[in-house]
């Protein structure tokens, strides 16, 4: 193999068994109590038991300090190639070669013991990560200055708040310098300090020529990061190129299928059947500029006739911040009654909502915003500025500075 | 650089000893934090391992040896039974232990990797500290029972040995079992218990009839605790027979261990 090559994936698989009808047999009574029913019904109909690729056929191969991003929809096997790739796990079929140290942000904490004071704990956590005894002695001081623990060293981690345990655990992990870091952003909960704070940890590595995988759902945080990315789609590889092509791949196929209803749409008197967006000349758009109008369609049928809809628009952050709200009623738009099917069409103000991936809710509700009549999720779309975050709050703006003059 | 392969495990009894060499700093740590944990909490802290074999001694000195009068091959009855419970109290606890190992460390099993052997291996060796505490316990009732060690006492690690693969030997049938099964951390107490007094721990192994022997020999624990009689207390020569049996049946465990753990061990990550 190729020197410069960190990781070689070789027609990987990995099957998992669904059984359906329970998960699986929790006790040994149910398994009796199963074989027994299977042994007497002839046709051993009881249980299928059902399997599914997780991953399929999925061949890649990772230069050494390349920072590849891993997009794809929930449950479209980001996550099992991580945790192929990190040993969790094994795959079905196929195999991968690796070149380096592993590790993935996954483990921050992980083997933390409640009784064993900081002290012991960094040992034992540097232990599991993979770290040597004298490897972890030598960075001890620093992995301590660094948590700003000093004073609890020698205290029990049960006794710590959840904040001194989660800064040790992280100070433990990023003084962990692996070739090779498979960052899982999606699984990476905790706070979004947190988040940023496994950013600027994989920043460093990137500038130590470490190899990343990055999975993310943030496509703002894959194309900063990224160069190349790849696309996963039900276990198969289906993009791998350039990352701002593989987001465009994504994106466009996301937007066919996002537009999930929940399960009781079809109690609602409205059903919406397309919410496009693009940019104010009307090009289909994913990604807008900080300060970029938007032009948002949406098609919608309806099963009877309604009067005096209220169509609402709303930006969910992806933290869930409900940011802003566009109405109908507010904006003096008259809908006296509808029926059958039609589009509406708005453009939105400059939006001066700080970088983040949104999510579009539409709504309709009646005039004085009682009924909800119905609710549809729409496409995502990221708003690009290379300052402003989440740190300056949900919108910016300017604002008239002045010197006074007493 | 070091060069790892993946790959979907085949072979029945490649077991990764490289592997658990190289992660032996982790199976070190995985032992002191158990031995830390043990004693921390506890108000005597090492006391136990002092206590616990002590006590019971005691109790089985009063109802087996003054009470029931059972035979005790001519030794002081307390350092008859003491001498059995050195190995006992160390299988049953590795036993117990590692049994429940693999569910206990759950969360290192879904995140991280090290060769999975690991866990049930540093369980096995944590009692090891409990037996060192009693062994000295032991030394010093001989003293006071004017009872002298012969050379047989070298012999003993062998048969320290033979009980801690033992151990390991069933809990990598009992510790992936577990991780399936929730039921088996129920059964392992009852099995210890049951095991006990199948063991020559309260009698002489001269008690059972000579044609019960060899079935009798197929408890493997046997073999090992007249194994520890002779060594430590000088005792008739063990049952060649019974010790034989016992080392082809911890084999044989072994054996069967490895392969069931190996093909278990693939899916933990997935089920536990």
């Amino acid at each position: 193999m190729d020197n410069n090559i960190a990781i070689q994936v070789h027609k990987m698989s990995k099957q998992y068994e669904i059984i359906s009808g329970r998960q699986r047999h929790d006790t040994l009574r149910e398994l009796i109590a199963e074989r027994f029913q299977t042994a007497f019904r002839r046709n051993g109909s009881a249980r299928e038991k059902s399997t599914f690729w997780a991953l399929q056929d999925v061949s890649l191969q990772v230069n050494k300090g390349e920072i590849l991003g891993i997009i794809g929809h929930n449950g479209a096997g980001k996550s099992t190639l991580l945790k192929i790739l990190s040993r969790v796990t094994e795959p079905t079929y196929g195999s991968a070669v690796i070149r380096g140290r592993v590790g993935s942000l996954l483990e921050v904490g992980t083997g933390f013991h409640m009784e064993l004071t900081g002290r012991e704990n960094i040992y034992l956590n540097g232990a599991i990560l993979g770290m040597r005894k004298d490897e972890i002695s030598k960075k001890f001081d620093e992995i301590v200055s660094f948590s700003e623990l000093e004073k609890f060293l020698d205290m029990p981690v049960k006794r710590y708040s959840s904040g001194m345990y989660v800064r040790l655990a992280f100070s433990v992990a990023a003084h962990f310098r692996p070739d090779i870091l498979l960052l899982d952003e999606v699984l990476a909960v905790g706070d979004l300090d947190f988040q940023r704070k496994c950013m600027d940890y994989a920043n460093s590595l990137k500038n130590d020529n470490a190899t990343i995988l990055l999975v993310s759902h943030n496509m703002f945080s894959i194309k900063v990061m990224c160069n190349r990315a790849i696309c996963l789609e039900d276990g198969k590889l289906c993009f791998d190129g350039p990352a701002t092509e593989a987001i465009e791949f994504y994106e466009k196929n996301s937007s066919k299928k996002q537009h999930v209803s929940p399960a009781d749409a079809h109690k609602f008197p409205i059903r919406f059947t397309d919410i496009t967006i693009s940019d104010e000349d009307g090009n289909p758009c994913y990604i807008f500029d900080h300060g970029q109008r938007m032009r948002i369609r949406l098609k919608f049928t309806t099963a009877r006739p309604l009067k005096d809809p209220n169509f609402i628009i709303a930006f969910i952050r992806s933290d869930n911040v409900n940011c802003i709200n566009f109405c109908t009623a507010l904006d003096d738009f008259q809908i006296a009654s509808i029926d059958g099917e039609s589009s509406i069409e708005l453009i939105t103000p400059n939006l001066k909502l700080v970088a983040e991936l949104y999510t579009i809710h539409a709504l309709v509700r009646d005039s004085s915003f009682q009924n909800l009549y119905s609710f549809q999720v729409g496409p995502k779309f990221h708003i690009r500025h290379n300052l402003l975050n989440t740190h300056f709050g949900v919108f910016h703006e300017h604002a008239k500075w002045s010197w006074v003059d007493d | 650089m070091n060069v790892t392969v993946i790959q979907a495990s085949r072979g029945l009894f490649k077991i990764d000893l490289e592997g658990v060499w190289q992660y032996r700093e982790l199976l070190f740590f995985l032992v002191w934090r158990d031995l830390k944990v043990r004693y921390k909490q506890a108000a005597i802290g090492v006391g136990w391992a002092i206590i616990q074999p002590l006590l019971t001694m005691v109790i089985f000195t009063i109802i087996f040896g003054t009470l029931a009068k059972i035979p005790s091959d001519g030794i002081p009855y307390p350092i008859f039974s003491y001498a059995a419970l050195l190995p006992w109290n160390y299988f049953s606890q590795a036993l117990t232990r590692s049994g429940m190992s693999l569910v206990g460390d759950s969360n290192l099993l879904r995140k991280v990797y090290f060769p999975r052997l690991i866990i049930p291996f540093a369980t096995v060796i944590t009692p090891l500290f409990d037996f060192v505490i009693s062994f000295f316990i032991l030394l010093i009732m001989m003293a006071w029972y004017g009872v002298t060690p012969t050379w047989g006492i070298i012999a003993m690690p062998i048969f320290l040995l033979c009980a801690l693969m033992l151990a390991l030997a069933i809990s990598l049938w009992l510790a992936p079992l577990n991780v399936r099964f929730r039921d088996v951390g129920y059964v392992i107490p009852f099995m210890v218990q049951i095991w006990m007094y199948a063991s020559p721990i309260v009698y002489p192994v001269s008690l059972v009839p000579e044609k019960w022997r060899f079935l009798y020999g197929l408890n493997p624990m046997a073999g090992v605790i007249e194994g520890f009689r002779w060594a430590l207390l000088g005792s008739k020569s063990p049952n060649l027979l019974l010790v034989g049996i016992s080392i082809l049946l911890t084999i044989l465990l072994m054996l069967g261990g490895v392969v069931f753990f190996k093909r278990m061990e693939r899916t933990f990550a997935d089920v536990i």
